[in-house]
């Protein structure tokens, strides 16, 4: 080989290497998904523990949700429920097809909801008795008793129908190299842990009107990759390895902010930091305790300095779009300095020379657990010296999210400062019932008027008024025990490049999901 | 040297259960439970007990490790509870890009750390020797979290010539390498100089000399075989680490591979696929380590005899 192909040679390759970081293609939204999504190990909905974007992209369902977290017809056109609550009549859309040509059909739900039995997701259709076929485009389900739950998970990521035959015919590969339903886009490749690579369906015509462009999809192609740690994503947005972040760290919204062609749009979001503290441990087993270290809770202070103004600020344990949050404003709990310190008056603990509180000789001392996210800590700082200003001296201790769900279940602990995500009504009996203390009731509440609200609530709500007014009824009586505080209720951030992407003015859909995505346009 | 392998790989079984034992303890002494990362809002309170039942949690320590060991010896490395597939073809998924990473690196290092220590040890003590010295410092000490994100900053967002993350195609190894390599580097620099320097004070280097060898022949040929065997040795021991030695990289550059695998059941408290990483990533160093005593022993006679 000579000097000069040697050059050749040298100059070849280097070219191919630097080829590959060619940016997106023309017609193809490139995305990194937010982290909370990151992490989705198949698209068989009926395996998978955790969902993003594009599962709602591949998918329909029967009912979609809007911003307000009203139910929107989707692949059912309307739907009835009988007045005692013990059956379900659905109307499907006619002309749909799965994308593997399918028609979509009452017994192709049918054949879906079956594959629920045997799994590990059975109990979401716990309740059904029966699915019957009425007729071509009608399913009823009848009941073995009400359900509060049936339209919401129906209107879930997890909710996506699947085409039956597809499913059973690729076995376990199902979810991984292919994935039949028959939403906007077909799965192209799934790259575990990497990227979802989804073209579009150019028949899709049926798209819910949660979006104002009801198909086919505007983006031919869409990347949706998996960057894990968020400085990383963020450089790739600033570099244009990716067009969008679906979801932007609280510490890069100002450097965002500041960069050209990079736009940032709040969405709602599913979340409630809280204060949830065990009424069975001294000393929040005296309520004037609990209701003291709630009223002691600053949440516009959060909001503002630890935030930067985003977000809302919280006085139920739901998030503000939801109905059931609407409670009558006595039982609100709000910052209140003041009276935080009557109540502690009131039961006993007197302040001392530093200002820590003391009763019998004790101090009014308490471990405040928190988990070791960057977020779960600066809050449970804040909220650590937002205690103090009442007279509590708080020690934190910090675990990782899996060992702290089991120290909890010893139930020694006194307070936690704590999140979830859910947009329903029904997260009351999860983090409250009397039969699930330890974990996920880290508040340890199991009372008897509670557990009667929250039956009536659960089992005897037969229609969707009778289901918010028990559920408010219920929740009310959660806000009178005190057994959390509200915190914080954060809004998503997506961040865009304006260059690449035209985003719709409004969004109607709980978070960036499938109507999001369906009014999204690239810049020529 | 064949009674000696064969002492040697029969020392490995023993070696191979105690890890096992150790990966799967590891995982299920940690507190947490993969069954409350299933159980979602409206499930029943039974369903706990139901899905315990299911994923054999319920039944002892002892009979848990005893299934999943017959099922490793069978080739069978079990269901991931939380990630839903096969764990081998998670790791089928996951190996290649942690060889390509693994590999790529140990060859830089390999190279670039001879070359400089020879290159450290030929100039000792004069400025080529300083620089090279003071480079290694800086590549020892800096953490790869910190030194994957400067070589971002500097390649992708200032100069524009790699891609910041993910696994498509041979540019986006190239800062993945560089952060690992450049730690690799230190250390082989490090050793081959020290090693270069030792030898070059042996009476048999001062007989070549005063014989009248050229000098740069003396380093060069004999210097240089008389040093490399600390070199191979710690090399071998390396091998091991190729796969799990890129973890916090992986993680970094968004890549998927063995530690991206393993961090993801650490924090699913996926017991069936931390279990696997781990035995994998054990075996790695078991079989690396074995390498490395037989390469040593094949090099040098009086460490076969020590090494018996």
């Amino acid at each position: 080989m000579t000097r000069h192909h040697r050059h050749l040679w040298a100059g070849l390759g280097l070219s191919a290497m630097l080829s590959f970081s060619a940016p997106a293609m023309a017609d193809e939204l490139v995305a990194a998904l937010k982290g909370a999504e990151v992490g989705v190990s198949t698209y068989d909905m009926l395996k998978a523990i955790n969902s993003n974007v594009a599962s709602t992209l591949i998918y329909d369902s029967l009912i979609e949700q809007d911003a307000n977290h009203g139910y929107v017809p989707a692949l059912a056109e309307s739907w009835e429920e009988a007045p005692d609550g013990l059956q379900w009549t659905f109307h499907l859309k006619k002309g749909v097809k799965f994308h593997n040509g399918v028609d979509f059909n009452a017994q192709a739900v049918a054949d879906w909801l079956a594959m629920f039995k045997g799994t590990d997701f059975e109990y979401y259709l716990g309740a059904v008795k029966e699915i019957v076929v009425v007729d071509e485009y009608t399913i009823r389900l009848d009941m073995t008793r009400s359900d509060p739950n049936l339209l919401y998970n129906l209107s879930t990521p997890f909710g996506g129908v699947m085409e039956p035959g597809a499913r059973k015919a690729d076995g376990d590969n199902y979810g991984l190299t292919a994935a039949v339903g028959t939403g906007p886009y077909k799965l192209e490749s799934f790259a575990v842990g990497q990227e979802t690579v989804l073209v579009r369906n150019d028949d899709y015509t049926w798209g819910a009107k949660t979006a104002t462009n009801t198909g086919p999809a505007n983006i031919e192609r869409i990347r949706l990759r998996e960057i894990g740690e968020a400085s990383t994503s963020f450089l790739e947005l600033q570099t244009g390895g990716v067009d969008m972040l679906l979801g932007v760290p609280q510490e890069f919204l100002s450097e965002a902010a500041g960069l050209p062609n990079i736009k940032l749009m709040t969405m709602p979001e599913l979340e409630i930091y809280y204060l949830g503290m065990n009424v069975t441990a001294a000393p929040f087993d005296d309520i004037r305790v609990r209701q003291a270290a709630a009223l002691a809770v600053n949440q516009q202070a959060i909001k503002d300095n630890l935030f930067g103004g985003a977000g809302n600020t919280p006085s139920t344990f739901m998030i503000a779009s939801l109905p059931e949050e609407k409670v009558a404003d006595q039982f609100r709990i709000k910052f209140d300095m003041d009276r935080a310190k009557a109540l502690l008056d009131e039961a006993g603990w007197v302040a001392g020379a530093d200002g820590i509180r003391a009763k019998d000789g004790q101090p009014l001392k308490i471990t405040l657990w928190t988990q070791s996210d960057s977020n779960f800590r600066r809050v449970t700082e804040v909220i650590q010296a937002q205690l103090k200003d009442a007279g509590f001296a708080a020690d934190i201790v910090t675990f990782d999210s899996a060992t702290i769900r089991d120290q909890y279940k010893a139930g020694t602990h006194q307070a936690a400062v704590r999140s979830y995500f859910y947009d329903n009504a029904t997260i009351l009996d999860w983090f409250f019932g009397g039969d699930r203390l330890g974990y996920p009731n880290i508040s340890m509440l199991n009372d008897p008027k509670a557990e009667e609200l929250r039956n009536t609530a659960m089992t005897g709500s037969k229609t969707g008024e009778e289901f918010t007014k028990n559920f408010i009824a219920y929740h009310e009586y959660i806000l009178s025990q005190f057994p959390f505080a509200p915190i914080y209720e954060p809004v998503g951030n997506v961040a865009y490049n304006a260059d690449r992407v035209i985003m719709p003015e409004t969004i109607n859909s709980p978070v960036f999901q499938r109507a999001a995505v369906m009014d999204l346009k690239l810049a020529n | 040297m064949l009674g000696f392998t064969i002492k040697r790989s029969l020392l490995l079984i023993p070696v191979f259960f105690a890890a096992s034992i150790v990966a799967f303890l590891l995982i299920h002494l940690v507190p947490g439970d993969p069954v409350d990362s299933l159980l979602t809002v409206g499930s029943p309170p039974e369903q706990r007990q139901i899905l315990t039942e299911r994923y054999g949690l319920d039944k002892p320590l002892v009979v848990q490790y005893g299934i999943w060991i017959w099922g490793v010896l069978q080739g069978d490395l079990g269901t991931a509870i939380i990630m839903r597939r096969p764990v081998a073809d998670l790791m089928a998924d996951a190996l290649p890009h942690s060889i390509a990473l693994g590999v790529s690196a140990f060859l830089f290092y390999t190279v670039v750390g001879v070359t400089l220590g020879v290159t450290a040890a030929l100039f000792r003590d004069r400025w080529p020797d300083r620089v090279i010295m003071t480079g290694v410092l800086f590549g020892s000490t800096l953490p790869s979290f910190w030194l994957g994100l400067l070589l971002m900053l500097v390649f992708s967002v200032w100069l524009g010539w790699l891609p910041v993350s993910g696994a498509r195609g041979a540019s986006s190894l190239v800062l993945p390498v560089l952060t690992i390599g450049l730690g690799g580097t230190a250390l082989v620099t490090r050793i081959t100089r020290v090693a270069m320097v030792e030898t070059q004070r042996k009476d048999f280097v001062m007989l070549l000399h005063a014989k009248g060898m050229h000098p740069l022949r003396i380093q060069l040929l004999r210097v240089l075989h008389h040093a490399l065997i600390p070199v191979v040795t710690i090399l071998a021991l390396r091998i091991g680490f190729v796969l799990g030695g890129a973890i916090t990289v992986e993680i970094v550059f968004a890549r998927p591979g063995i530690g991206t695998l393993l961090i993801r059941g650490i924090m699913q408290h996926d017991y069936p696929v931390v279990q696997a990483c781990l035995l994998m990533l054990s075996t790695a160093v078991i079989l690396g380590t074995f390498l490395g005593d037989v390469l040593q022993a094949l090099m040098d006679p009086r460490a076969r005899a020590n090494l018996s």
